[in-house]
């Protein structure tokens, strides 16, 4: 029986969903069931991850991904990019770290305007996995509700904009939603833990973990996510319990805890206290269940950087490690890396920050290589929007198009997806602003259908996950959004009970 | 003397006699209220009209829960005896009482004092010795603590999370940065909405935070041309004036033939409107483009330099050096005006005065303010009339006088739905408290003082665990938004819940876990030394005093204990259920009672601190209603 057959058939038309998970909570029907398969062979284990990093503030990612031609008359990107980035630009092509022969994967007609590319100078770890195929570039994508094919088509008010194009709040929303005409859509990450939550054995643990707090990414129609933090251990989860110097402490805790547990199962009618009691329930329902499964965390030998984003993404590893004990077969994360609105000091700061993602994901991609999950683990960015390519004077502004990562053993790495625009401001049909802000070639759509795929969606709940998805793809047999994932495992012919969405 | 009350009625219990004669009165349509006078209805209703009406003490306790961080026995008392309305005017017409910045700079004088006398190898003087962050935390709880003016104090920490700036930035942990810019919102609270965004605009800690510390005209840079920062033309529009969608007075967005919702502006009324905030740089800075001196910079309003002659100065031995606009000469472009044409550069400043004006003059920001202001103070869904009624406040304060904020503060707290007591059946009423507001709920609450009058409290608690202290938001977009809509009733219901953005299993815990320090542990402050070896002073990290609640913690005079702080801290909110609830904790814990008869003091302040700690933890008092 799946989850939402399991909801009707409970009969309790006026329990939200979030209530209904708390009570298979409160009967504690699932927990002694679950199997110890700590020595399950991963090779043959059905369990799929995604991590989704944000890098909160709108990165610059036309100083990410850079184009490394000096041929005047041929491939001249990297002149071009100097000549609109000015004070922003890497000042030496020899900087920048080649990516080996890219494989250039145009979309919908559309290709590249160059053929040679390099990284930040202080992404070394992402470039050693994009030249051992375990990392794509995705070149100019972004918020689009349809395909715009160039200013002209943007301007002419035929086409459907993103709500609060430029604007943080909206931009890192749709980023989010995948829903840029709506502020009133939920997750990408949200909606896939809607169809497919039922696949996780343990019902009461969220498919989706964050650690990050509330986020929108993660928050579906029918469920939300479940917060740690990322020194998360058996010991740190959950309501603290009275000093131990206490008489009769223990027992002190509980009838304590007992009571702050009738407050929040009372019956409230005002809708606040609903649901400030309805998370409170679920999230205490969880503490027992990540204590007892952290118990069993296992030593990790791959060295990890020590800053925050590693120490999340390591959290991230310990939770996937112990899988098993969760009952999970599907997981989604999500990290969080802020301070990317470099309106000033542009340089100093990208060369603060990029070196953090790129040490922390390739330790976290070794990682997963020690637990034998690499090939089942997919890590992709995305951010606000990309900046615009010219300067204000050290700094940029907000844009649109840019370019994200995607890592992982399953992903068709070693390419660049999408088309990288032309470095101009001025003779250029993919820009919208003096300022250098490109129409997006890919949209957040085709990546996610791509990783939806991938994860476990049939092709017949895209419309569910992606509801614009149509305007840009339709699945037939072999032919994939984007060409991104290794799909040899063949797609999920398995469809959940849930309605396309329209917005 | 005559007495009037008004009565809330709370979960089935009614006050009101039948022998009384319950009469409407004031603005309308407040149900519940029952007059009671010596004499007769009528005079009482006289009195109350001419001199503000006396609420009880839950009453009294829950417009405190709005007005103030917190409020202990004798201030619910306080208004309970001199009326909501007396109460409001005497501390509108407070002076502001107390200056971060000034404390800062006392107290960094002091600590070079002391480290002079400690015998120092040079002398140590208040630019050798740089304070951090958590000297503004200092600051703001010494304040917060025993600033008379505490409605005052109530209203700039809802200010200062409309008006975002943020330790989390370009100044980081300069405290002379963040007091400069409290103290601007502390002394507008009850001044004009203009003036605050003059005081804001020239603030260097907003000018650094939103990049527009020596932003340039357009120039040429080895010839490509260098645009005006955009950022804070995008934010003063979309966070601090008129948001992204053209309102109506009640709040409601107009919408166009289609039925969509029209914008505001869009990226080309930003771009003109960057133009404007060109050519602004530190008070001392010698040239556009300057560097920051010292930490102290950040307290005095910044220099407008129409050109950059940075080159002749930093270049001072060249005879031909560059001069260029600093300030964009010209026309800027926005929100459908244009400003500035004709002027020279010399004159550009006072494009920067018409740009506000026109900002300030936008039909938006009297709806777009009085929601959030609202929704800070009182409750996360107003309904229209509600905000229609504060925003015309906004847009004439009964005087022909636009942007009074004292007006607006009044308006909203005086307003019957912030005035009406809710009854179960309404359903949406209400906000969940902020963490660091629960906090200051508690300090106050408990009447926590420390005996020589000075507090050493760095916040840490509160915000490691919930995420949430005074200028320390993660982006300018606050810990939380107003718009944020949470999962589940909410959500089904279309509600708004901006306060639940911050809430998740983690900072759930955080807060259970930060009361167990605070009260469990009695550890409510987090005290830092000044400086090496220096004396601990005990007194400026107090703890709470609960000995005098012994005689009521008994399991016969429990429910007294129980009534003592659902009136101090929930106004009387929490339902019969929940105070059983908690009430058979207390009373299944130990209460030693020795052979001379004298109850164990362990138990008894055990019982009382968990007491509290579960009044805190009930949903009756985190939904502020």
């Amino acid at each position: 029986m799946n989850r939402r057959n399991f909801l009707k058939t409970a009969g309790c038309g006026a329990m939200s969903s979030a209530t209904m998970l708390n009570t298979i909570v409160n009967l504690g029907a699932i927990k002694g069931a679950l199997a110890n398969t700590h020595f399950a062979d991963t090779q043959t284990e059905d369990y799929k991850a995604l991590v989704c990093v944000v890098l909160s503030g709108g990165i610059d990612s036309y100083n990410l991904l850079i184009p490394r031609g000096t041929t005047v008359g041929g491939d001249n990107g990297y002149n071009d990019y100097m000549a609109m980035r000015t004070d922003l630009g890497i000042n030496n092509v020899n900087n920048l770290l080649a990516l080996n022969n890219p494989q250039l994967v145009g979309i919908r007609g559309k290709s590249s305007a160059y053929s040679s590319f390099g990284l930040h100078p202080m992404m070394s770890g992402m470039q050693t996995l994009f030249n051992s195929g375990k990392l794509a570039m995705m070149a100019n994508i972004g918020t689009l509700v349809e395909p715009i094919i160039d200013a002209n088509d943007f301007e002419n008010g035929n086409k459907k904009i993103p709500q609060g194009i430029y604007s943080h709040s909206d931009q890192l929303m749709q980023w989010q939603t995948s829903v840029p005409q709506s502020r009133d859509a939920v997750g990408f990450g949200g909606r896939l833990a809607d169809l497919l939550h039922a696949t996780n054995t343990n019902q009461q643990i969220s498919m989706n973990i964050s650690l990050d707090g509330k986020n929108l990414f993660q928050r579906g129609n029918d469920l939300a996510e479940y917060s740690i933090r990322n020194d998360i251990n058996a010991n740190n989860v959950g309501i603290e319990a009275l000093p131990s110097w206490w008489s009769s402490s223990g027992y002190m805790t509980e009838l304590r805890n007992n009571a702050v547990d009738s407050l929040v199962s009372q019956t409230y009618a005002n809708l606040l206290q609903k649901t400030y009691s309805a998370t409170a329930k679920t999230s205490i329902a969880s503490f027992e269940i990540f204590k007892e499964a952290l118990k069993k965390v296992p030593s990790f030998t791959t060295p990890f950087p020590t800053t925050r984003l590693a120490d999340d993404l390591k959290a991230v590893a310990k939770v996937m490690s112990v899988r098993n004990d969760l009952g999970a077969k599907r997981q989604i994360f999500l990290v969080n890396i802020g301070g990317w609105d470099m309106h000033d000091n542009l340089l100093n700061g990208l060369n603060s920050l990029l070196p953090q993602v790129s040490q922390a994901l390739k330790a976290f991609y070794d990682l997963t290589v020690e637990l034998g999950i690499s090939d089942k683990v997919t890590t992709f960015t995305i951010s606000d929007f990309a900046r615009t390519i010219t300067s204000n004077g050290q700094g940029s502004d907000h844009a649109w198009g840019g370019n994200m990562m995607v890592m992982g053993g399953a992903v068709n790495g070693g390419k660049i997806y999408g088309a990288f625009p032309k470095m101009d401001i001025f003779n250029n049909p993919q820009n919208v602003s003096f300022r250098g802000n490109f129409i997006p070639s890919v949209s957040t759509d085709e990546l996610y259908a791509e990783l939806a795929l991938w994860y476990g969606v049939s092709p017949s709940d895209l419309c569910y996950a992606l509801p614009n998805l149509g305007n840009f793809y339709s699945y037939s047999a072999g032919n994939y959004p984007l060409g991104l994932m290794n799909m040899s495992g063949g797609v999920s012919n398995v469809d959940r009970p849930q309605n396309c969405l329209i917005y | 003397m005559k007495k009037i009350y008004i009565f809330c009625i709370f979960y089935g219990i009614s006050l009101i006699s039948k022998a009384q004669v319950a009469e409407k009165f004031g603005q309308g349509n407040i149900g519940s209220i029952t007059v009671t006078a010596s004499t007769n209805a009528s005079k009482g209703i006289n009195t109350l009209l001419r001199d503000g009406y006396l609420p009880n003490l839950n009453s009294a306790s829950r417009f405190l829960s709005q007005a103030t961080l917190g409020a202990n026995m004798s201030q619910i008392q306080q208004v309970a005896d001199q009326g909501i309305e007396k109460w409001l005017d005497d501390q509108l017409n407070m002076p502001n009482t107390f200056s971060t910045e000034s404390f800062i700079r006392t107290l960094h004088q002091r600590i070079v004092d002391s480290l002079n006398l400690t015998g120092p190898v040079e002398p140590y003087t208040i630019y050798n010795v740089n304070l951090s962050d958590w000297h503004f935390d200092i600051a703001w709880f010494q304040g917060s603590m025993t600033a008379p003016d505490l409605l005052r104090w109530r209203v700039a920490l809802a200010l200062s999370e409309i008006f975002v700036t943020s330790r989390i930035s370009g100044f980081g942990n300069n405290p002379y940065a963040m007091s400069d810019y409290y103290d601007i919102l502390l002394k507008n609270a009850f001044g004009n909405y203009r003036s605050m965004l003059d005081s804001i605009t020239y603030s260097p800690a907003m000018a650094v935070y939103l990049t527009y510390m020596n932003n340039h005209a357009t120039a040429t840079v080895n010839g490509n041309l260098v645009f005006p920062d955009e950022n804070y033309a995008r934010e003063i529009m979309q966070l601090f004036s008129i948001g992204l969608y053209k309102l109506n007075i009640d709040g409601t967005e107009q919408k166009d033939g289609q039925g969509n919702s029209i914008p505001t502006y869009n990226n080309n009324d930003i771009a003109g409107l960057a133009k404007v905030f060109t050519g602004l740089s530190w008070h001392d800075a010698e040239y556009l483009g300057d560097r920051e001196n010292h930490e102290q910079d950040y307290t005095k309003r910044l220099k407008f330099f129409p050109l950059d002659s940075s080159d002749a100065k930093i270049r001072w031995w060249k005879t031909n050096p560059t001069i260029t606009n600093g300030h964009e000469p010209g026309g800027k472009t926005f929100l459908g005006t244009t400003i500035g044409q004709g002027r020279t550069v010399q004159q550009g400043e006072a494009d920067i005065q018409d740009a506000l004006n026109v900002i300030f003059n936008h039909q938006n920001v009297g709806p777009f303010i009085a929601r959030r202001l609202i929704q800070r103070l009182v409750s996360s869904n107003p309904s229209p009339a509600f905000i229609s009624r504060v925003a015309s406040k906004f847009n004439n304060n009964g005087s022909g006088v636009r942007g009074d904020l004292k007006a607006v503060i009044k308006a909203i707290l005086l307003d019957p739905e912030a005035r009406q007591c809710h009854g179960p059946e309404e359903t949406s009423t209400g906000m969940l408290r902020e963490p660091f507001v629960r906090y200051t709920n508690l300090v106050k609450g408990l009447n926590l003082v420390s005996t020589n009058g000075t507090y050493r409290n760095v916040m840490n608690e509160i915000y490691d665990n919930a995420e949430q202290r005074p200028l320390n938001s993660p982006t300018v977009f606050n810990f939380f938004q107003p718009d944020y809509i949470p999962d589940g009733d909410l959500k089904n219901a279309g509600k708004f819940g901006p306060e639940f953005q911050l809430l998740n299993s983690q900072t759930l815990t955080g807060y259970f876990n930060a009361l167990n320090e605070w009260l469990i542990n009695n550890d409510p402050i987090d005290y830092y030394g000044y400086f090496g070896n220096e004396t601990y002073k005990e007194a400026e990290e107090p703890r709470f005093d609960l000995t005098a609640d012994f005689p009521i913690c008994s399991n016969k005079n429990l429910p007294q204990l129980l009534d003592k702080y659902n009136l101090i801290l929930a106004h009387g909110s929490l339902s019969q259920q929940s105070l059983n609830n908690i009430k058979y904790a207390i009373e299944n814990m130990p209460y030693r009672i020795d052979n001379m008869g004298v109850p164990n003091q362990d138990d008894m302040l055990r019982r009382i601190r968990i007491a509290i700690f579960l009044i805190m933890a009930s949903p009756d008092y985190l939904i502020n209603r």
